[in-house]
Parts: C-alpha cells; structure tokens; sequence
C-alpha cells in the first residue's frame, strides 16, 4: 500500500509539470501574450517613447517576459518547485521573499557610443547593521536605490530602441524593424553606422544614455549583490548541499494584476469552493443513495420508471440555466426576492452570535443559519446533477447483487426480506459507490466556478475567471496547481477508500 | 461496415415447433449490430422523442434564413427617378453556406428519401459524404472571402479582389484541402468513389460560392420604415427580423411587442410586426436568434465531438494496441488533461483567444481538441481486450499494415461503448458552449441560446424571464434529447441486457 501510495504521489509530478506547462503555453502563445491586459490597461497605444511604453518594458523587465517562453516556465517552475538550486532566498523579517538581484542587461548597440562598457563602479559597500529591523531599513535603502537605477538602464534601453527604429528606418535598413515596432539590434548592428544620417544624433544622444544608464546600474547592482551575498537575513528553507541545492517552500509570486501574494489570494478563496463542495457531496449520496436502493429493489415498478425519468431530466438541466432561474426567480427582487443575490454572508455577519437566538428582543438568525441562507441556492445548483449518476450506479450495482446466488440462498434459508436487502445486498453495493467520486467531484469543481460566478461567490472559480480577464499568469497557474492538486488528492483518496472498504481489492 | 453481426432474432409471432424453426420457418431475418441496435433504440419512446426534437431543430438549423429573416422575401419600391424596381433581399443576403444547406435541405434530402436505387441508409451516407465535401471547401472558401476583403489583406488576397475568377479560385483551393482530408480518412471504400464524392461536392459547393461572392457586406435594415412610410411594398419572411437586426430604442421588451412605426400617422394597412417573444438587450429579436442558433446548437455538437471522436480514438486505439511503454507515455498524457475539469482548461484556452477570432469554427476545434480523454480511455480499454483475439492476431499475422488493423478490423468491434459515449459528449459540448457563452466567451459571430441566457439578468441585477426561460428550455430540451438517445442507445448495445431480451 505504501509503494502504491507513494508511486502515485511521484506520478503526480509529471502530471502536475505536464498540466501547468500546458496552461502556461497557452497563455504564452496566446495574441498579446503575458499580462496583455495589464499592459492595455496602461493606456493601450504604444508610442515609443512615451510613459506606456517604458512602463511595459519595465514589467518586461519584472517578469523576464522577452525571454524564450520555455525559459519562463522553467523560471516558474524553479519558483514553484521545492526543491532550489543556486542561491538561497532570504526572509525579511516581515516575511517577505527576497531574491538575489539579476543583471543588469547590456545597452544594445553600445560598441556604436563607447570604446569599451564601462565597468561596475560599486562606491562603499554597505556592512549590515547590527538588528534585523536595522538590516531590514538598509536592505529597503540600497533595493530602492538599485531599482531607481535598473529602471532608468530599461528606460534608457526602451528609448535607445525607439531611436534605433527610426534611425534604421531612415538607413533603410532591411528587416531591422520587427512587427511589434521594435529595433533587430543583431541586423543593426551588422551595419557601419551612418553618421550623416539626421537621425543619427537622436540615437547618439539615446545610446550615450542608456550607457550611462547602465555603468550606473551596474555599480549599485554589485553593492544591492555584496549585501545580499553577506546573508543579512535568515535564508528560506532547508539547506542541503550549501550553495547548490535546498529545500524551501513553494513560491506562487505576485498577481501581476493586484501586486497582492498569490498565496494570499488563493488561501482567501479556495477554502469557500471546498466548503460548498463538501456541503453538496454528502447531499448528493444522502439524497441518490436510498433513492437508488428503492428503485433497484423494485426494479420496473412506477417509482423506478419515474425516478429514472426525473433523474435523468435533471442531469440534462444546465447548470447554468438553473443558476439564473434561482436567481431571477427566488433572489432577485423582481419576483419572490426570498434569498440574497450575492455573497456567502451577510455583511454584518462577523457582529452575528454563531447560533439563531434573540439579541435584545429581537431574533437574530446568527452566523451558521446566515451562511446557510447564503449557499442555499448555489449547493441547490451543485447537487442536483449528480443525483443522476450516483443513483444510476446504485440501482444497477443493487440489481447485479440481487441477482447473485449468495442472496438466492439467503431468501432459501428464509432471512427476512429487509435483513437481505439491508445486510446481504446493501453492504456489498455500496462499494461502487466510492469510485463514483471519481467522476463526481471534478465535475463538481468545474460546476463550481459556474454557480461562484452566477451568485458571485468569492471563490477560485470567480479567482479564476477575474484571472484569465487580466492574463495574469501567475494566477492561473498557481490557481492550475491548486485545483489539480485538490482534483487528484481527492482521485487518490477515492482509490484508497476503495482499497480499505474492500479487502478484494489491493494495490500491491 | 457492419460489426460483428450478432443474430437476434425477434420473437416469432405465431407459435412455432423446434422442427420448424429448424426447417426455417418462422425465423426472421438476422440483423446486423447496428440495424438491431437502432432498432431497439426506436422501441423507446423516449428515444423517439428525443430524435424528433433534434430533427426539428435540425429542421430549423437548415431553413431558419427563409423563415426568420429581417430582410424580405420581396422588395418594390420607386427609386429618385420614380422607376419601380423589384428586388428579392432575402436571396441577395443569404451566405454560400445557407445556399447549401438550403440545397441538401430542399433537394437532397428528399431525393435521399425518395430514389429507388439501393439502400436509404446507404443514399443517406452519400449525401453525407458529398455535403461533408461540399461544407469543407465552402468553410475554406469563406475563410479566404474574408481575407480578401479584409483591410490587411495581404498582397496574394488583395490581387484577387474583384476579379471574376477569385470565387473559382477561393472554392478551388477549398475542394483540394478536402481532397485531402478524404483521401486521408478512411470513409468511402474505393478511390473512385471518393473521387464523386469530391467531383459533386466541389461542384456543389462552386455553385453555392458563385453565387454568394458579391453578397453585399454592409447590412442595412430599412425595409420596415420603408414600408410604413409607404413608400415600398414588401412580402416578409413569418418572422420578419433578422438576429442581428438590432432596435436600440427597444432593449429588453417583453413578449408581443409591437414594432412601432417610426413616422407618426402610419399608414392604414401597413404590416405589424410583432416581437413574439420580446427583445433582447441589444433589442434584437429572441424568436429570430432562438431559430437562427440551432444551427450552432447542432454543429457544435456534432463537429466538436466529431474531432474529439478522431483524437481520442487514434489515441485509444495506440495506446490499447501497443501497450508498454507507448501506453505509458499516452496515458501520462490523458492524464494531464484529466488533472483538471475540462471546464476550466477550455475556460483558459477560449479566454485566451482574442474576440475576433472566437468564431463558431475555433469554438469547435477547442471544445473538441480538449474533451477527448473519455473516448481515448473507453477506446483503449476495448483494445486491450481485442488485441490478443484471434481474428487480430491473423490480420497481424497476413501482414496487414498497421491503419488496416487498427481501424478496418479492431475498431468495428470496439467502437460501440465510445459512440454511446460520443452521443452523451454532444450534449455535453452543448452544455459547455451554453456556460461559456454565458460568461461571455461564447462565438461573435453567431446567435447562441447561451448568449441569449447570460443576457437575462442585467448588470443592474434586473430580471427578464423570456431571456431565460425560452433558450433555456431550448437548450435544456436539446441536451435531454441527445442524453436520452444516449441512454438509449447504451441499453441497446448492452450485453447484459440483451441476454435478458433474447
């Protein structure tokens, strides 16, 4: 069992690599790409030199996005993985992440302005202070002063580039200008500058800048690195072998849509899809089970029929379709306005007592009859459909046991009816009924984001959507993660329930 | 290509001694597994209601231009000059695409029914086959119409603007993608044979392109004032409003609302136009857009699970056939897919696409390119258990090349379990386009129950029932009736239930 157990665990990996890598390219490879929304946001029309533009190549910048795209996902993984190579992060004692400071990129074209890149000029370098709180103010001092200067260099890199289209425009040069406007410096730089050109100046000016720029960032990068490589703070995780490999624990970034931890975010919202879906499942077996047992015991009678038909009505009624009628016809004031539209309580629910009582005279309905109030109707929409294939599965599972000789001799040695139901057949088709979850319950996850966006619940399924609108990738990969992991940890249970209701059944 | 033919024979009518049923009297005829399934499958009532309303929205899927149309059947008005001219709108405004299916629906389909040259089901697979051929190449041809006429068009595109020749053309490289594929599917036995099909397909498919090309882009619907104001006569369709006919002034109006004239003393006689089942925001007709979105009802379903049949039974039947270590690779693979709800993967991957590009065709090929793991999994667990048959073994053993074993001998004994499959993933397919148009990424270019649905409740939180009680009923009827086939039809292919029958 704990072979099998830990096999599926490491098969989860590659699953969970192949699942996040597929979501990733697709949101890579997608028009626009990355943060596309983000990026509009900022203005939409990308002037060259204008604010828009430096501020997309600052967040190209932030998030590596002109890398190749398997590079930024292997750069992800790293993050998300918990196992690190390379230098540790470090842990402010805020508990913030901080993270080795990057390079800062060359100025294209340089050797066309100046003789020989001029070398990092690192000043004084900084000894950490004697408290943490000391350390904590100097790191935010020199990290403020690195990243004025890093934003700068990309400034001045974005400006040298919209100098450099206009120049090779100018030149004529073939195949230097790429679709999005922006500068070929490999094609450029094949060239003989040609000085004559007017715009020559323009680029001359840029490229002295962005040199200047960069000799600049450069020296407070190997200050921010000197620092940093003193280990002011605690480093994160577990090391191994120091220097090479850790252990630490994952790193979801931050939403490039709200700058809020990803973390934080899922933490806020996954915890109310699972508790409407662990509201609904028991709904679903309470209510399909006996319902099931009744109709395979009087295979073909009325209730059979009709039941089967009700069933398989409902299994056909969209989820949607069901969640819009709730809300026009039961919550919405219009008509019989007897549940809120919105939310999982009621905005004075933290005041509420936990149980219905009266406060000052007055009935108060409390915490646990608001919040029930509150998922009436989205667990209504979540449970009905499985009702269909739970009862299914028991009616038929019923009947296959019915029909088997143990129950034959059982009625031959006269046990009551009910006893032969109840003991012989019942016990042994209830078995069935646990790999059904299988099926069950990622439906049930996807039908939550529906039912979370139609009575606008603040769950992952409406984390995700508002995900998606913004392509904020960090979002939906780490919302990719979670609910895999939630779908196949809740698979593997199946399996393991199954394995210890049924001795026939082993994994070894 | 009738499977394993199981004989069962149905009861005999009148009572009849072992002798004779030895001698052959009483006996009927064994059917082959399909006829005797299908055949079971219309024993059910409820089957045969479903079948029904899945041909009536078929039905409408093919006439809903002629029957709900904004532009009339015929127009007469004086021009500046005050000559009379007549004009036929209606036929002026139809696509390539509702030419032929006007076409198949009109005249294919009853010389299917009626012609006495051999089997119906086998004149029903040719008509299928010739418009499949047809339907490729008019796609193909209306995808290079619109790159023509696009602003960016490029350089090959723009030359062929106007030009007497570009619908030949455009419908020419049409019929050779579908060449292709055919010649690459195994459906029609022989090479002739696909050949006709290709040859009236194609000539099918120019004619309806021919006559379509210079179909005016620009769509203005000035009829009705015209016809108030008097100054034109018109003979409208039974419901006189196109779905993208939009009356600003008319948001959101409920069921029976009147057209109202624009000029103040309308004149005595002149039509009324009513909103049978009221407006939708954009104060577009719901009854126009419920007929018009049959079409994408049925089309989603079928292609979508059409190119979910293709890849999950190529990919089941691999894994299933070879086993070992391409089973393992494979099934690492269904499995990444089914590490999450399709739900959201589609949810991701449509969201993705920009809106111009979300047209009903994408729309299919994502549905079906991401809910193929069920049909992969039930193929491959059918191979496995066929591959070491003996009937297998020998095709193997003369030497077949693999596409022959595969999908000529081993397929055909496997394929029930994924086509009950595939009739429950068609309403499946109908439910998922319903959610995403619901939030909001459904097709652009088509009217959809969905669409019509996320409409009912406004931002303002206000409620307006026919916007979801009348698509919702329609989708709900839909997606029972295609489950109700379904469970139909897995009852008639069960083993275990057959036994108890015989």
């Amino acid at each position: 069992m704990t072979t099998y157990l830990l096999r599926r665990l490491l098969l989860m990996i590659p699953t969970l690599i192949g699942i996040t890598f597929l979501v990733f390219m697709l949101v890579a490879l997608s028009p626009g790409g990355i943060g596309a929304a983000v990026q509009a946001q900022a203005g939409g029309s990308f002037q060259a030199n204008s604010q828009v533009a430096v501020e997309a190549a600052r967040l190209e910048d932030r998030y590596g996005l002109s890398d190749p795209k398997v590079i930024q996902y292997l750069r992800w993984l790293g993050r998300i993985s918990p196992i690190k190579f390379g230098q540790r992060d470090q842990v402010l004692p805020n508990a913030d992440l901080i993270r080795p400071p990057k390079r800062i990129p060359e100025p294209p074209l340089w050797r066309w302005f100046a003789d020989a890149l001029p070398g990092a000029e690192p000043g004084p370098l900084v000894e950490p202070a004697g408290t943490q709180a000391d350390r904590s103010l100097q790191y935010r001092q020199l990290s403020r002063e690195y990243s004025e200067a890093r934003f700068d260099a990309i400034a001045a890199n974005r400006l040298l580039d919209s100098r450099a289209v206009a120049y090779a425009r100018e030149a004529g040069i073939e195949g230097a200008v790429t679709e999005q406007n922006r500068a070929d410096f490999d094609v450029i730089d094949s060239h003989i500058p040609d000085k004559s050109l007017p715009a020559w100046a323009d680029l001359e000016a840029a490229g002295k800048r962005a040199v200047a720029a960069y000799a600049k960032a450069a020296g407070l990068q190997v200050r921010f690195k000197a620092y940093y490589d003193t280990t002011p703070f605690d480093e994160a995780g577990v090391g191994i072998i120091p220097g090479v490999l850790s252990l630490a624990a994952p790193d979801f970034g931050v939403a490039y849509s709200n700058s809020r931890p990803v973390l934080d975010q899922i933490l806020e919202c996954l915890p109310v899809t699972i508790m409407l879906n662990l509201v609904a499942i028991p709904i679903i077996y309470l209510v399909a089970i006996p319902s099931g047992i009744l109709a395979g015991v009087r295979r073909g009678s009325l209730f059979d029929v009709g039941l089967g038909s009700v069933y398989i009505a409902l299994y056909s009624f969209p989820v949607v379709l069901a969640g819009v009628l709730c809300v026009g016809f039961l919550a919405s004031k219009d008509y019989a306005n007897m549940f809120p539209v919105a939310g999982i309580n009621a905005q004075d629910a933290r005041s509420f007592a936990f149980l219905p009582g009266y406060v000052a005279g007055e009935f108060q309905r409390g915490w646990l009859l608001d919040r029930m109030w509150h998922i009436g109707l989205p667990v209504l929409c979540l449970t009905y459909t499985g009702f269909a294939v739970l009862s299914k599965q028991t009616r038929a599972a019923m009947l296959e046991n019915l029909n088997a000789d143990y129950v034959r001799t059982a009625k031959a040695k006269g046990v009551a009816a009910k006893d032969v139901v109840f003991h012989h057949v019942l016990r042994n088709s209830l078995l069935p009924l646990i790999t059904i979850f299988v099926t069950v319950f990622p439906a049930m996850l996807a039908g939550s984001v529906i039912v979370e966006r139609i009575f606008t619940i603040p769950g992952m399924g409406t984390l995700l959507l508002q995900a998606i609108n913004n392509r904020d990738l960090e979002l939906i990969l780490a919302n990719t993660v979670m609910i895999a992991v939630v779908n196949l940890t809740a698979l593997l249970v199946a399996d393991v329930l199954y394995a210890l209701a049924d001795p026939r059944v082993t994994y070894d | 290509m009738p499977p394993t033919t199981l004989s069962s024979a149905t009861p005999p009518r009148q009572t009849v001694t072992g002798v004779q049923l030895m001698q052959g009297i009483g006996v009927a005829p064994a059917q082959g597994f399909w006829p005797d399934a299908w055949s079971q499958v219309l024993r059910r009532r409820a089957a045969v209601a479903g079948l029904v309303w899945i041909g009536i929205i078929a039905f409408f899927a093919v006439f809903a231009p002629v029957i709900a149309n904004g532009h009339p059947y015929v127009f007469r008005a004086a021009d500046a000059a005050g000559v009379e001219t007549t004009r036929y709108p209606l036929l002026q405004f139809l696509s390539a695409l509702d030419v032929l299916l006007l076409f198949i629906g009109a005249v294919g389909v009853p010389l299917a029914l009626l012609l006495p040259v051999s089997k119906r089901s086998r004149r029903f697979k040719w008509l299928l086959c010739a418009f499949f051929c047809a339907l490729v190449a008019i796609v193909v041809a209306s995808v290079i119409q619109s790159a023509v006429g696009s602003r960016d068009a490029a350089p090959f595109f723009r030359s062929m603007r106007g030009k007497g020749w570009a619908p030949f053309a455009a419908t020419g490289m049409g019929v050779a993608l579908t060449a292709l594929i055919v010649s690459l599917l195994p459906v029609a036995a022989s090479l002739p044979r696909r050949l006709v099909f290709i040859g009236v397909g194609g000539a099918v498919a120019m004619a309806c392109v021919c006559l379509t090309w210079n179909r005016p882009r620009l769509e203005s619907f000035d009829y009705h004032r015209r016809v108030a104001e008097g100054t034109a006569q018109a003979t409208f369709a039974p419901i006189s409003f196109s779905p993208q006919q939009r009356f600003s002034e008319l948001s959101r109006r409920k069921p029976g609302t009147v057209l109202p004239d624009p000029v103040a003393q309308p004149r005595a006689g002149a039509p009324v136009h009513r909103f049978q089942l009221g407006t939708d925001a954009f104060g577009a007709d719901v009854l126009s857009q419920l007929l018009h979105a049959c079409r994408l009802s049925i089309s989603i379903g079928l292609v979508s699970t059409g190119i979910a049949l293709m890849i999950g039974v190529t990919m089941g039947a691999l894994m299933g056939y070879f086993g070992g270590w391409v089973d393992l690779v494979l099934f690492r693979v269904v499995e990444i897919f089914m590490a999450v709800p399709v739900l959201f993967l589609l949810i991701v991957a449509v969201a993705v696409i920009e809106p111009e590009y979300r047209t009903t065709y994408t729309m299919m090929a994502i549905i079906g390119c991401f809910s193929w793991t069920g049909m992969a999994r039930f193929t491959r667990s059918e191979f496995l258990k066929l591959r070491n048959q003996d009937f297998v073994q020998s095709a193997r053993a003369v030497g077949l090349p693999l596409r022959s074993v595969l999908f000529k001998h081993m397929l055909p004994n496997g394929v029930a379990p994924v086509l009950v499959d595939a009739s429950f993933a068609i309403a499946a397919a109908i439910t998922i386009e319903a959610v995403l148009s619901y939030l909001g990424l459904g097709p652009i270019d088509q009217a959809s129950w969905g669409k019509l649905l996320a409409s009912a409740v406004s931002s303002e939180g206000e409620f307006k029932w026919w916007l979801a009680v009348f698509p919702g009923v329609a989708i709900f009827l839909t997606v029972l009736s295609y489950n109700l086939v379904g469970e139909s039809l897995r009852d008639a292919i069960d083993p275990k239930l057959k036994k108890a029958r015989v």
